[in-house]
């Protein structure tokens, strides 16, 4: 446990570091979860306007697309600090060094995200709060809070889906940048934030049920329709929960093969 | 094996690259890194792993570092095997490759050491105990390097970065690949300084380099190391009694290089290397008559229009040995 306190904190200390002192990389963490929302909307209301969403989604556009992009903003800091670390390892010459580390390998790529992830959450926070206190009052302070915490949830159960995307991807590519542009927007849209996945294909659909994250965003999804946490959505949150717990063993195996195959052909250490 | 830190058995490592034909056609091609590399250090010893571009020294340091798995042979640090117990021999061994990459750019020197303690394994208590010492032993605090930023740093600044590293763990075994790569020479005056110092504090240290004058001075030992094979082994002094009776005659010239090696052909001479840089060609010949061989040389030479600038006769350094154990013409990396 101490190990694992010593990398997080490690983690937030180089996160930190690293993203303070590159401005254009802070300055746009700041600006956007409000540059997304309003394009999102923008785009909404120029299609088709906000009524005509309100009568086919149920519920409010403004709230829907404002937490979504929260969402979204929270698992993709997961995502892409997990999947570019080792590309970022390599390009600053620090992989080999890394990889001597005896520390847990679960411990390290547990922590490799909280860091961004702390931060995405709580700039995100001063964006969703406000609005929902002030469409919705008190209440719309305990939805926001709601949001918040699923947001946390769905983001920590994006790591071993993260880890397994990781340790496959590595595994099988020389060239993962590239591939990993196509990865990103294909994990955006079976996350089902801007298009439900009740609205998918069947085969697009069945796959999200498989991906942890959207399950409880499924359940923010229909906690923003009707204003509450039906069975239903205690039952995804249950099943986001177990698929996390089972694919956690399977992401940190893929991970050490991963640096099997690096060992096996060499790491560089030019 | 209870008296040796490193133990290294008939290492063999193939790489297999891919020759292009073409936009889709390609043939794999086997190359041969290491070929049944075997040596063994004694606690507290500095050996040098000394060979040319190619010859097998990073591979061989990998392999130790349990950075990568050989084909076949084994090895062990401290006792324990390299490709069974890896985190046993990581906790034993301190690394450091390259000098100029390595380090986070936007972290200071004191946050990269910070960081990498905990990676290590070491409490915050004690990371932050290490780091101060470490930053006060390789002087980065006096050069007010500490709380620079790793991108501002100068290459010697970033070799000693990479030093402390090493030395984070204080493990018993240092791995040092070529460590004064690049560096100006007081830099790896003191780089060379310290890892004798540390060296009598009990460390054992490999060290690869394939500058020989560096060699003599660091290591108690020395592997020479060629085309994936130790072709010899022992003290500096010991080395040079290979070549004891015989003399080497250095020549600084001017010319087209295949004219020159065709020049020496013709003499007498047991080993030769010819070595291209941007002043000219460097001719170095091991010889046991010097003065005849240096005379019908300098003739020949003038006589084909080769320019000499400098022609002398000096006592055999490790680099003659390094020159009378390999094919020496032409040798690249030899300087």
């Amino acid at each position: 446990m101490r190990e694992l306190l010593e990398i997080i904190r490690a983690e937030y200390m180089f996160v930190y570091g690293d993203i303070i002192r590159r401005k254009s990389a802070f300055i746009s963490l700041l600006a956007y979860p409000y540059m997304l929302t309003v394009f999102i909307l923008g785009i909404g209301y120029g299609l088709g306007g906000l009524n005509t969403f309100t009568e086919k989604t149920g519920a409010d556009p403004l709230l829907f697309y404002i937490s979504g992009s929260y969402m979204m903003l929270s698992i993709m800091a997961v995502s892409d600090d997990l999947l570019w670390r080792p590309d970022f390892d390599h390009w600053m010459g620090t992989l080999p060094y890394v990889l001597l580390s005896p520390v847990k390998r679960v411990y390290r790529y547990v922590a490799i995200p909280l860091p961004r992830l702390t931060l995405v959450v709580l700039l995100g926070s001063t964006s969703i709060v406000p609005v929902f206190i002030l469409l919705h009052g008190v209440s719309g302070l305990v939805e926001s809070l709601a949001i918040i915490a699923m947001t946390i949830a769905a983001s920590l159960s994006f790591i071993p889906v993260s880890l397994l995307i990781m340790g496959l991807l590595y595994r099988s590519t020389g060239e993962n940048w590239r591939v990993l542009n196509i990865v990103r927007p294909l994990i955006m849209i079976l996350l089902g934030v801007y298009y439900p996945r009740y609205m998918m294909p069947w085969v697009a659909r069945l796959i999200t049920y498989l991906i942890p994250s959207s399950s409880i965003i499924e359940a923010v999804q229909r906690l923003l329709t009707s204003l509450e946490l039906d069975s239903y959505s205690w039952m995804l949150i249950g099943l986001a929960t177990a698929l996390t717990l089972i694919y956690l063993p399977i992401g940190v195996r893929s991970i050490v093969k991963w640096e099997g195959k690096l060992r096996a052909a060499g790491v560089k250490t030019e | 094996m209870r008296d040796y830190s490193i133990v290294a058995e008939g290492l063999v490592k193939r790489y297999v690259t891919r020759q292009r034909k073409g936009l889709f056609k390609s043939t794999p091609q086997v190359i041969e890194a290491l070929r049944g590399v075997s040596f063994k250090v004694r606690r507290g010893e500095v050996v040098g792993l000394l060979g040319p571009n190619g010859a097998g020294k990073t591979t061989t340091v990998k392999i130790l570092a349990t950075l990568l798995i050989p084909d076949e042979g084994d090895a062990w640090i401290n006792g324990f095997h390299v490709v069974k117990d890896v985190d046993d021999v990581r906790r034993g061994i301190g690394v450091v490759f390259s000098v100029e990459k390595g380090f986070y750019a936007k972290l200071t020197g004191r946050e990269n050491l910070r960081y990498f303690a905990a990676l290590y394994g070491l409490s915050s208590s004690e990371a932050e105990k290490r780091v101060e010492e470490l930053l006060r032993l390789l002087e980065l605090d006096k050069l007010g390097a500490s709380d620079r930023l790793f991108e501002e740093y100068s290459l010697g600044m970033k070799a000693r970065l990479g030093l402390a590293r090493a030395l984070l763990r204080d493990p018993p075994v240092l791995i040092l690949d070529e460590p004064t790569l690049g560096l100006d020479p007081p830099s790896a005056r003191k780089i060379r300084s310290l890892v004798r110092e540390m060296a009598g504090n009990g460390k054992t240290i490999l060290y690869t380099t394939h500058n020989m004058f560096e060699a003599e001075l660091v290591c108690d030992k020395i592997l020479l190391i060629d085309k994936g094979r130790i072709i010899a082994e022992g003290t500096p002094g010991k080395l040079k009694e290979k070549v004891a009776g015989k003399r080497t005659i250095v020549a600084h010239v001017r010319g087209d290089k295949m004219l020159v090696s065709r020049t020496i052909e013709g003499l007498e001479v047991e080993k030769v290397s010819v070595e291209e840089s941007e002043e000219g060609l460097t001719v170095r010949l091991l010889t046991r008559s010097p003065e005849e061989v240096a005379g019908i040389l300098l003739r020949e030479l003038v006589a084909r229009g080769v320019e000499v600038y400098t022609l002398r006769i000096e006592e055999p350094t490790l680099e003659d040995v390094f020159i009378y154990f390999t094919s020496g013409v032409g040798h690249e990396g030899t300087t």
